[in-house]
């Protein structure tokens, strides 16, 4: 078996023969002051240019490259060598099609391709660099049949990806009348492998005029190319060493080489990948590349907008419906691992509407198999819950809920639109792709219908959201190293961050920790960003200096410090969106919380309209802090003044909200059994008079009264 | 005690940007001072003016502006005119009947409209597109290719669609780019970066950080251009030191106060020198605020906006 490096260098051997051939038998018949340029391009022979710096113009120019591209033809069996080895293959390829413009601007006559000018290295570029277009192909063919062929370019060009043919195939795609030119994006560039220096031109002009690469920027040039040009290379059996000469320049442009020839091949992972049935091409050669195909369009048969997102579905209007109060339904966001995951499948497994009489109810799971590089367990919950939106959108189409009690109302006009089961998942699929496409690579969608495996399967999704719930519940400030900051709402409250922490979600209650890290990781650049938390002042109060640098930061210069637990000592401030505010009740020594929908009066002698406009604008006022109704049962709630047990009064709704749940932090923290119970609200106190509040937490024997005095 | 006067200057600056070509051009930003704070240091350059002038021509204005601009035969002789106002630095072409919702004037249409105007003045140039965010796309595309080398600058790139503008326009033509958002500075700073990360130079940057007439809203526009200058100065941030540019025209013109009828509400007084108060009293707070650069219609708002900024400088 040849060794790899010997294949590479043996091909660009007989690439630079053939060019200097190429090169004397132009000499033969033109002086050497002959013009050698292609036409419509200010980079001269842009490979040449871009790597030895010549600005050739002239055949004499060409003589005098062969040297500099002979020198780079090193061959001390590094890995470089077989790179610069590989790039002064193309260079040498250059020479041999730059003979060919000598006497004519068009020497392929409109066959192929051949140089591409700098119009159309513009109009490729920007939608390249936008990433409308995600990528492009070189397919050096023959493919095995003219039937495989047509399937692989019409599979990329279903995808967005821009292809550029070469050799044999640019016969059997004309066989097959496939349609081809810049504006169908199927390039036949030209039969040869050597022509395959246009596309490498192509490339260079690119990085020039979008990354402002210079001539002999190697390192910069690669970078670039690997970074910002998606661009891989399909080689069919039989892949010679002047191919492979020409490949190892692609691989030193970080462009990834897939090809189904075993013989004399060697694998090298995410670079040269062996992949013998060429109709798994395409999904190989996108995850070589890191290229994420954008669904643009979904495909139902009803329209898809938030317009339709309040719509209401009756029953008499109602072709089918999935009701999980009744049946076993469910929704389910999964991660799997990308080689279990068909992306764009989705799968009926049951009967569909068709097949249930109309206005009965059906029971459906809808399970999202996700994978992606990015991806995290704890996002599927986050994800999952936007399937509400998501199928809402739909025309004719109502959902409610989430999990095991969702419920999914389908119209009969709907129905006979054509809509079907399926489409959900289409919808599913499309959107989960769309929205969260920096940590979904892949998706696929199965959605079940039959009683018999729903049983088990319900089991299985409550099993998994147990387990989330657990993981939920464990999740506590001390067990994570990153705390976000959220600040959405300084469009109007332009000095106000959140911190957001595990046991302390936002003030509006609509940004969990778990939401922040998730917007994170979507929006690199977007309202929430990372607060580390290694450089602790007092964990008691909730005070690191990594806080405080945020909060100083992300205020710019407002504010200094904020405490997480306090509300006494630098509290965090609030925009103006909190459900709740808590304010200091001086007569009972504990605090009053008052929620956004109670109107009525507290005991401090103030509504929550009026506690609002001295809590809001990111100001502190301490002994008065905005937050969300699920941080009142933290036990990180005013943990540095002594917790839950300051919590003297709430209206009765609230209580009721949050009753459970603050039950048990209160047993846990005090022993404390049916806290709730000690709390007064507006029965008990319901004029605002704070001595009758204190008579009745002297009766309930609420343990606010015994604490040390907060101010 | 003599008052002690303590300069307040800063270490940091707004990036200086420049438009048009020659010895034509105009350069926004470079200070390291707060608005008009001369006394701290000097304004590197003053803040400018460009003259506002539409695809859809002047007849539709008050008279000071449609008489002023009779006669042009062509969208040339417009610019020629536009030009010509005393106090004028830059010309602002508008392609308000490119607008799919509205006229829906083809691209090639629009690239034939910007190169007569390109013909008409040698000041330089801002192209400010329509109200389609997808047409501007294309729009710009073609105009960047069209006045490749006038080193014009395109009004606007916003969150939709920044990409292909910054693409084209700022990567293959060479041309500026306007980032537009909407009063908040982190949409503001975050635009800018993600203009940056294309591979956009930040000098080839300006922002349009939003605008409101004034009493309609316009204390969010102050707060917004102040945190923004505070930002990119007091504390060197870079992805805020873009110069301001804001269009100040095409917000001023269209309130009650300048389109309501002298004969509908006698007791406002005469609807042009109300549109004119409007105009100079916007764009005088807007400098004041921050903005480097405003854009303006009527010849008089122009006159007085000028003197203003040569006594403050």
């Amino acid at each position: 078996m040849v060794g790899l490096f010997d294949r590479v260098f043996k091909g660009s051997d007989e690439m630079y023969a053939l060019a200097e051939k190429a090169l004397a038998d132009a000499l033969a018949t033109h002086d050497e002051s002959t013009p050698a340029v292609f036409p419509n391009t200010a980079y001269y022979a842009a490979c040449i240019y871009e790597y030895t710096g010549i600005k050739v113009t002239t055949l004499a120019d060409v003589k005098a490259a062969m040297t500099p591209i002979r020198e780079m033809m090193t061959r001390n069996y590094r890995t470089h060598d077989v790179f610069t080895s590989g790039i002064a293959t193309s260079m040498a390829a250059e020479v041999i099609e730059l003979c060919k413009y000598l006497d004519t601007d068009t020497p392929y006559n409109g066959e192929y391709h051949g140089h591409m000018n700098d119009a159309e290295v513009r109009e490729l570029g920007v939608p390249l660099v936008t990433r409308d277009i995600p990528g492009f192909v070189v397919i050096i063919g023959p493919a095995p049949s003219e039937e495989e062929a047509e399937a692989l370019i019409k599979g990329y060009q279903s995808r967005g990806i821009f292809v550029f043919l070469i050799g044999g195939i640019i016969e059997q795609a004309k066989n097959r009348n496939i349609n081809m030119g810049f504006p169908v994006r199927i390039v036949p560039v030209g039969p040869d492998i050597w022509s395959v220096s246009h596309v490498i031109s192509l490339v260079m002009r690119a990085a020039m005029i979008f990354g402002a690469i210079g001539p002999n920027q190697y390192d910069e040039m690669n970078k670039y190319t690997f970074e910002r040009i998606f661009a891989f290379v399909n080689a069919f059996d039989p892949v010679d060493d002047l191919t492979i000469a020409c490949g190892a320049c692609a691989i030193a442009l970080g462009f990834p080489v897939i090809t189904n020839d075993t013989k004399d091949m060697w694998k090298v992972p995410k670079t040269l990948i062996i992949q013998e049935d060429t109709k798994d091409w395409i999904e190989t050669s996108l995850e070589a590349r890191d290229i994420k195909i954008k669904v643009t369009n979904i495909d139902i048969p009803v329209a898809y907008s938030s317009a339709f997102e309040g719509e209401i579905i009756r029953r008499p209007d109602m072709q089918v419906e999935i009701d999980g109060s009744r049946m076993d339904c469910f929704e389910l966001c999964m991660t799997k691992e990308a080689h279990e995951v068909e992306d764009h499948k989705i799968e009926v497994i049951g009967p569909d509407f068709d097949e249930v009489p109309v206005g009965s109810k059906m029971c459906a799971a809808f399970i999202a198999e996700v994978a992606g590089k990015n991806m995290q367990s704890d996002f599927e919950s986050v994800f999952e819950r936007k399937f509400h939106t998501f199928v809402n959108c739909m025309e004719g189409i109502m959902h409610t809920g989430q999990r095991d009690l969702i419920r999914i109302r389908v119209s009969k006009n709907a129905y006979e639109a054509g809509f079907r089961i399926r489409h959900i998942g289409e919808v599913l699929y499309a959107k989960l792709k769309n929205e969260y496409s920096a940590v979904i690579d892949k998706c696929q969608v199965k959605i079940y219908t039959s009683t018999t495996e729903l049983h088990d399967l319900r089991k299985m999704a409550n099993e998994i959201y147990d387990k989330r719930d657990e993981r939920l519940a464990g999740l506590t400030d001390e067990s994570v190293d990153t705390f976000y900051t959220c600040i959405l709402c300084q469009s109007f409250s332009p000095s106000h961050v959140c911190i957001v922490t595990p046991e302390r979600l936002g003030l509006c209650g609509a940004v969990s920790w778990l939401d922040a890290k998730a917007t994170n990781e979507l929006d690199p650049n977007g309202p929430s960003q990372i607060v580390t938390k290694e450089r602790v002042i007092d964990e008691n109060i909730g005070s690191w200096e990594d806080v405080n640098e945020a909060v100083a930061k992300y205020s710019r210069g407002a504010l200094e410090r904020v405490t997480l637990y306090s509300i006494m000592e630098d509290p965090m401030t609030s925009c103006g969106c909190f459900e709740c505010i808590c304010g200091i009740e001086p007569f009972s020594n504990g605090v009053i919380i008052v929620n956004r929908e109670h109107t009525g009066m507290t005991p401090l002698g103030m509504t929550f309209s009026e506690m609002a406009s001295m809590t809001g604008g990111g100001v502190q006022t301490p002994g008065f802090m905005g937050h969300g109704k699920h941080f009142i049962a933290s036990k990180k709630f005013m943990k540095a003044e002594g917790g839950v047990a300051r919590i003297v009064w709430m209206p009765k709704a609230l209580k009721e909200t949050v009753r459970e749940r603050l039950d048990a932090t209160a047993l846990e923290l005090y022993g404390i059994e049916n806290f709730t119970d000690m709390i007064g609200d507006e029965d008990s106190c319901g004029n605002g008079d704070p001595e009758e509040l204190v008579n009745f937490l002297s009766e309930t024997g609420h343990p606010a009264l015994g604490m040390d005095p907060m101010m | 005690m003599a008052l002690a006067k303590t300069s307040q200057k800063f270490n940091s600056s707004i990036s200086a940007f420049t438009i048009g070509t020659d010895d034509k051009t105009v350069t926004l930003g470079g200070e390291n001072v707060l608005p008009f704070y001369t006394f701290d240091a000097p304004i590197e350059n003053a803040p400018k003016i460009g003259a506002e002038i539409s695809d859809l021509g002047m007849e539709k204005n008050v008279p000071g502006i449609r008489d002023y601009y009779a006669g042009a035969k062509d969208f040339s002789e417009l610019a020629a005119k536009a030009a010509a106002i005393p106090g004028v630095d830059f010309v602002a072409f508008s392609l308000d009947a490119a607008d799919p919702n509205g006229e829906n004037r083809s691209v090639e249409e629009c690239v034939e409209e910007c190169r007569q105007v390109a013909a008409g003045t040698d000041l330089p140039l801002v192209i400010i597109g329509c109200k389609g965010t997808e047409k501007n796309e294309a729009l710009f595309d073609k105009i960047a290719d069209a006045l490749s080398g006038r080193n014009v600058l395109l009004m606007s790139a916003k969150e939709e669609n920044y990409k292909t503008i910054a693409a084209s326009a700022g990567l293959a033509y060479n041309q500026k780019i306007g980032a537009e958002s909407a009063v908040d500075i982190n949409l503001a700073k975050q635009l800018n970066v993600v203009i940056s990360q294309m591979g956009v130079k930040p000098q080839s940057i300006a922002m349009n950080v939003g605008v409101a007439a004034a009493g309609y809203g316009f204390e969010y526009v102050v707060s917004t251009m102040e945190r923004v200058k505070m930002a990119a100065l007091s504390q060197n941030d870079n992805m805020l030191q873009m110069p301001i540019v804001t269009p100040v025209a095409s917000e001023t013109w269209n309130v009650k106060e300048a389109i309501v009828s002298e004969e509908d509400i006698p007791e406002w007084g005469p609807q042009e020198e109300r549109g004119i108060d409007m105009e100079i009293v916007t764009a005088s707070a807007c400098l004041a605020s921050g903005s480097n650069a405003v854009i303006l219609r009527h010849p008089a708002s122009i006159a007085a906006i000028s003197e203003m900024i040569r006594e403050l400088v």
